[in-house]
């Protein structure tokens, strides 16, 4: 006997619970299967008992099978992407939140533009005098803009991409990311800073998730031939 | 290639439940019980009837994200109980200790007599709660979710999202230590009974 099997043995001490053990367990689930949206456009035909009809399961299932959960290219013959695992979705949404949050910073910016002192702090530092400032002021509000803009554009694309499983967004995000660095290269503002860190805030986590095993098995599966097999084009 | 779903399985139930969610109950009534004993054993009897039921809440709550492409559920139920086990019980290293050092105390009305008829087993169980008490976390999930419930590699793989390479090198390195920690035990004449009587 070995020390698996001495745990197995172990194991054997904990018997199957009575079905009266579970029944608070259950009652819960049921409240919350009532409680949940869905269930009320079907409720009273059949209860919560969890009576499926085998048909009808089967039919959702296929349907769910060939589902494209992003939008198709229209493509004859192509087959719908996996499920998204969770740490796709939640890298997904860092990025929606780095695209929201340089929208929000990029509005501040333009908000206080008209302070030159303030705009010089939070902007560029103290590379330039005040009449300096005055002068550039209105290219350096557009260009102020267009950064923002192309930032917000960034981490926007970056979210479609990784969400349809293309590999090559991860390892952009994961360059850009290092990339991000350089804001902090030379004289800077609040304004910078607050880019840079808002960046390690939403891109790190982002990165890492996209990294998980169970991201790279769904780029890995996402970059695979996906022609539909025969047998899944036939049938109800 | 994706596999084609059949009509009962796990994943039929779980795809058909996102549009008439009164359908996940067949899936409770399908594994709970199972889940049930896995936690039990995890974290004794009292704490498993809360956490069966916050196992099947969260499963309820994630069934959109559940790939049909897989039909045996087990896994992932497996998984999100691990990962409850994890987050309420940081201290289960320490209720091992605990339990090596009360194993006279029952669980549940008619186990001390049980135990007391089997001081073999007594003793076998307080030798595994030290060593378990002595794995790391991921590892011990590793090591009980195939000595206890039976998990293929491949499985385990599933419910932790780790690679099968980690769930390898987890196993043993669970199964070194354990039997390393079962040497050690002052209780180890009663191991090596254990281990050259079969």
């Amino acid at each position: 006997m070995n020390e698996m099997e001495l745990l197995s043995e172990l194991a054997q001490g904990t018997p199957l619970p009575v079905p009266a053990e579970l029944d608070a367990a259950r009652a819960r689930l049921v409240a919350a299967i009532a409680a949940d949206p869905a269930a009320r456009g079907v409720a009273g035909e059949g209860g919560v008992a969890g009576a499926a009809d085998p048909a009808a399961a089967e039919a959702a299932v296929a349907e769910a099978a060939v589902a494209q959960p992003y939008p198709a290219t229209g493509e004859p013959g192509e087959f719908a992407l996996p499920p998204a695992p969770a740490p796709v979705l939640t890298a997904v949404k860092f990025m929606h939140a780095g695209a929201i949050g340089t929208a929000a910073g990029l509005i501040l910016l333009l908000a206080f533009s008209w302070d030159l002192n303030l705009y010089r702090l939070t902007l560029l530092g103290h590379r330039y005098t005040t009449a300096q400032l005055s002068h550039l002021r209105p290219l350096l509000i557009a260009l102020a803009v267009a950064y923002g803009l192309a930032l917000i554009a960034l981490w926007l694309w970056m979210a479609r991409a990784t969400s349809q499983g293309k590999n090559w967004a991860r390892i952009l995000s994961t360059v850009l990311l290092a990339l991000a660095n350089l804001q902090l290269i030379g004289n800077h503002g609040v304004a910078q800073v607050f880019y840079a860190v808002l960046t390690w805030l939403t891109g790190l986590p982002a990165v890492w998730l996209l990294w998980r095993p169970a991201s790279s098995a769904f780029f890995k599966s996402a970059r695979a031939p996906r022609s539909r097999p025969p047998s899944q084009i036939s049938g109800p | 290639m994706r596999r084609r779903p059949a009509a009962d399985d796990d994943a039929a139930v779980i795809v058909g439940s996102r549009r008439e969610p009164e359908r996940f109950a067949v899936l409770f009534d399908r594994h709970a019980p199972h889940i049930h004993r896995y936690l039990a054993r995890r974290t004794g009897r009292q704490v498993a009837g809360d956490l069966v039921a916050e196992t099947f809440l969260a499963a309820f709550a994630k069934r959109d994200r559940y790939d049909p492409g897989h039909a045996d559920a087990r896994p992932w139920l497996y998984g999100i109980a691990t990962n409850l086990v994890n987050q309420h019980h940081r201290d289960e290293a320490r209720q091992y200790r605990i339990r090596q050092a009360a194993t006279a105390e029952p669980e549940v009305p008619g186990h001390a007599d049980r135990v007391a008829a089997d001081v073999t087993a007594q003793a076998m169980r307080a030798l595994l709660d030290a060593a378990l008490a002595a794995l790391a976390a991921g590892d011990r999930d590793v090591l009980l979710l195939i000595a206890w419930e039976q998990l293929s590699h491949q499985e385990v793989s599933r419910a932790l999202d780790i690679p099968v390479g980690t769930v390898r090198s987890r196993l043993n390195r669970a199964r070194a230590k354990t039997r390393q920690v079962l040497a050690g035990t002052d209780a180890a004449e009663t191991y090596e009974e254990l281990t050259t009587n079969e």
